[in-house]
């Protein structure tokens, strides 16, 4: 089974796009063996998207408290579990669409890694992200490539654990 | 005073926020909901060619792109006068019942459904669609994921894309449907309304079955008197695509019917400090305020609001169910919010029967689905019902087509009123003084905010950076008593 990659976010809103401007550009690098969709989705119809793929890779913006814009942070599967309710007035979050996707008898991907990039404006409405997002997308991409390809790049993504560890 | 926030911070609909206002003696003092709306996309579609804007607008909204984009469609079909083929209108509206089922199906058993399957105080790690398949059935579970799949191919099969589709155009759309598509969409078609009929068995089973749940619904912790607005067809039936938008008082008389031109004259929007997003309301009776009951200016526009304000289903099934929803709710109007619910599965199965008229209909195929609009382009409305209520796109242009200026009311914004005093009143009789605020209890607060299947700035995607609803409980002097993380 084949590698999922999915960039989620809007296009027209700044740095919430910054997951699809990153997968477009992962397109030219990665062969066949890996699928790369841009996506304005989630719960349910990100659950269906990453079923019967063997990992997922998922590039979304993300905005915490008192973080620098264009750091990016690492999430594994488990970091998912913090949020064990609805996420959203319309949808269940991903943590329950992996769930109910494993419930309801689908393959869901064995490893799930989501790279989320600290936005620093979500709202505005421009066709790009502005400059300190844009300049982390050349290395991220470096970083994703090599990964997948398991010819490691240099790492600017941390984990989120460490992110938790240092406030506690 | 002491205040608690319920604070929703979620993937799509970035940071809309509850605020309670305790007394000193802990009961309720008022209540806000604050929402920092998406604002400019207004201002940002000025100066781009008129023809692009039904491309664009659905970007507006990841979660209900159909409807804006159909209401751009109209809307700049207006602006160059274009009497756009029959057979356009019949697969814009095919288009959008797929929606329409796709949306109310995720509402209803992702959203809604947990708190009557389950119970509103259940514990919160099981009151969710996958504690819900755990009591229901797994086959229920599966049987949703299928039927919205269906609704989305509908939707990829007639207009090309089902997430921001770029098919309407000025004058039509870009695509005839093939008869092998027809064909196939026929055979889903019966697919989604059997599941709209199990959703209304589900329903009746669990919920008007259930003593307890029942009394939920007629009590009087979810009710308000308002008036009421929605889309209706020649005979005054429902519609979601065609009409006029017809507003009745809370004793069901007709008191507007008005065609898309015509909104400004009836709609003017009041501004409040603490949210970004307006409070529309009837002009010709002023606003008088934040009350309910018969004179208020305030009017609801959702799926119960939209069967206030018609007098049928213009399908079989979904009528019978109508008549039987008012019937059972003592009258109409019916004035309790959580037969919303209840509105939005009749609506389902109407969408459903409405896709099999359609698709049968002989002209669906008919390949010339689009004129080449020849007047000078200025100025168009273009009003469709949203899932969650009536929406209103106006454009106007300069004589090469570039937009000069645009104003929207969408769904949620009609109800912005309705939904922060249903919170309020919730709070109201839920809160006591002196009690402890608990898990279940906000929810049942949160209950009201969740009927009317909000959506605000909801194009914003970053993941939640915190828990997705924080409540805190504040001392008179800003002190954080009590904090409650779910």
């Amino acid at each position: 089974m084949k590698t999922i990659v999915i960039g989620l976010g809007n296009t027209v809103l700044s740095d919430d796009g910054v997951g699809v401007f990153v997968a477009r550009r992962l397109r030219g690098r990665l062969g066949s063996s890996v699928d790369i969709v841009e996506a304005e989705l989630a719960g349910m119809d990100l659950m269906e998207m990453m079923k019967d793929h063997s990992r997922a890779v998922i590039i979304d913006s993300i905005k915490l408290d008192g973080e620098e814009p264009g750091t990016v942070f690492r999430l594994r599967h488990d970091d998912l579990k913090i949020t064990p309710r609805l996420a959203s007035c319309h949808d269940i979050d991903l943590g329950t669409a992996l769930a109910l996707g494993s419930r309801l008898g689908f393959h869901m991907p064995d490893e799930v890694v989501i790279y989320a990039v600290q936005a620093e404006d979500t709202l505005t409405l421009n066709e790009g992200c502005l400059e300190t997002v844009e300049s982390i997308i050349p290395a991220l991409v470096d970083e994703i490539a090599g990964m997948l390809a398991g010819t490691p790049a240099e790492k600017i993504s941390i984990d989120l654990i460490q992110r938790k560890n240092k406030d506690a | 005073m002491r205040r608690v926030e319920i604070d929703p911070i979620t993937r799509l609909e970035g940071h809309g926020k509850i605020t309670i206002f305790l007394d000193d003696d802990g009961s309720v003092a008022n209540a806000y909901l604050q929402i920092p709306e998406l604002r400019g996309f207004e201002k940002f579609v000025e100066g781009i060619p008129v023809e692009e804007i039904p491309r664009i607008m659905p970007r507006i909204c990841g979660v209900c792109p159909a409807a804006h984009h159909m209401a751009a469609g109209k809307a700049v079909d207006a602006v160059y006068k274009a009497d756009i083929p029959s057979v356009a209108k019949k697969l814009r509206e095919l288009y959008y019942m797929a929606h329409f089922i796709h949306s109310h199906a995720a509402h209803f058993y992702a959203l809604a459904a947990p708190d009557f399957v389950l119970g509103p105080d259940a514990p919160k790690a099981s009151r969710n669609v996958l504690g819900l398949i755990e009591k229901v059935g797994l086959e229920i579970g599966g049987e949703v994921l299928k039927q919205r799949a269906a609704s989305q191919h509908i939707q990829i099969l007639v207009g090309g894309r089902a997430t921001h589709p770029v098919w309407n155009i000025p004058g039509g759309v870009t695509k005839a449907l093939t008869a092998e598509k027809r064909d196939e969409i026929l055979e889903l078609s019966k697919g989604q309304l059997e599941f709209s009929l199990f959703g209304l068995k589900l329903f009746s089973d669990i919920v008007l079955k259930n003593k307890e749940y029942l009394d939920l619904i007629t009590g009087d912790v979810f009710e308000q008197v308002t008036n009421y607005m929605g889309l209706v067809d020649e005979n005054n039936k429902v519609n979601f695509y065609h009409g006029k938008v017809r507003v009745v008082d809370p004793e069901g008389n007709e008191i507007l019917k008005y065609s898309e031109p015509e909104y400004l004259d009836h709609i003017a929007e009041h501004v409040e400090p603490y949210t970004y997003l307006k409070f529309p309301y009837l002009k010709d009776r002023g606003w008088n305020g934040f009350v309910e009951g018969m004179g208020t200016s305030l009017y609801q526009a959702n799926p119960l609001p939209r069967f206030n304000a018609a007098d049928g289903m213009a399908t079989p099934k979904a009528d019978e169910e109508y008549q039987k929803l008012f019937d059972t709710l003592g009258g109409k109007p019916c004035h309790k919010l959580m037969a919303n619910h209840w509105a939005r599965l009749v609506e389902m199965v109407y969408s459903a029967e409405r896709m099999i008229e359609l698709i049968s209909d002989e002209e669906i195929t008919d390949p010339n689905v689009r004129i080449i609009p020849s007047t000078t382009p200025k100025e168009g409305v273009g009003i469709v019902e949203a899932p969650r209520g009536t929406l209103t796109h106006h454009y106007w242009t300069d004589e090469n087509g570039i937009v000069t200026k645009a104003n929207l009311i969408v769904g949620t914004t009609n109800n912005n009123a309705s939904i922060s005093m249903a919170v309020k009143k919730a709070a109201e009789k839920l809160i006591k003084p002196g009690g402890e605020v608990t898990d279940g209890l906000l929810n049942m607060v949160e209950m009201a905010f969740r009927l009317y299947d909000p959506c605000f700035s909801c194009a914003t995607h970053s993941l939640p950076g915190q828990m997705p609803l924080v409540v805190e409980i504040k001392s008179p002097d800003g002190e954080l008593l009590n904090k409650i993380s779910r």
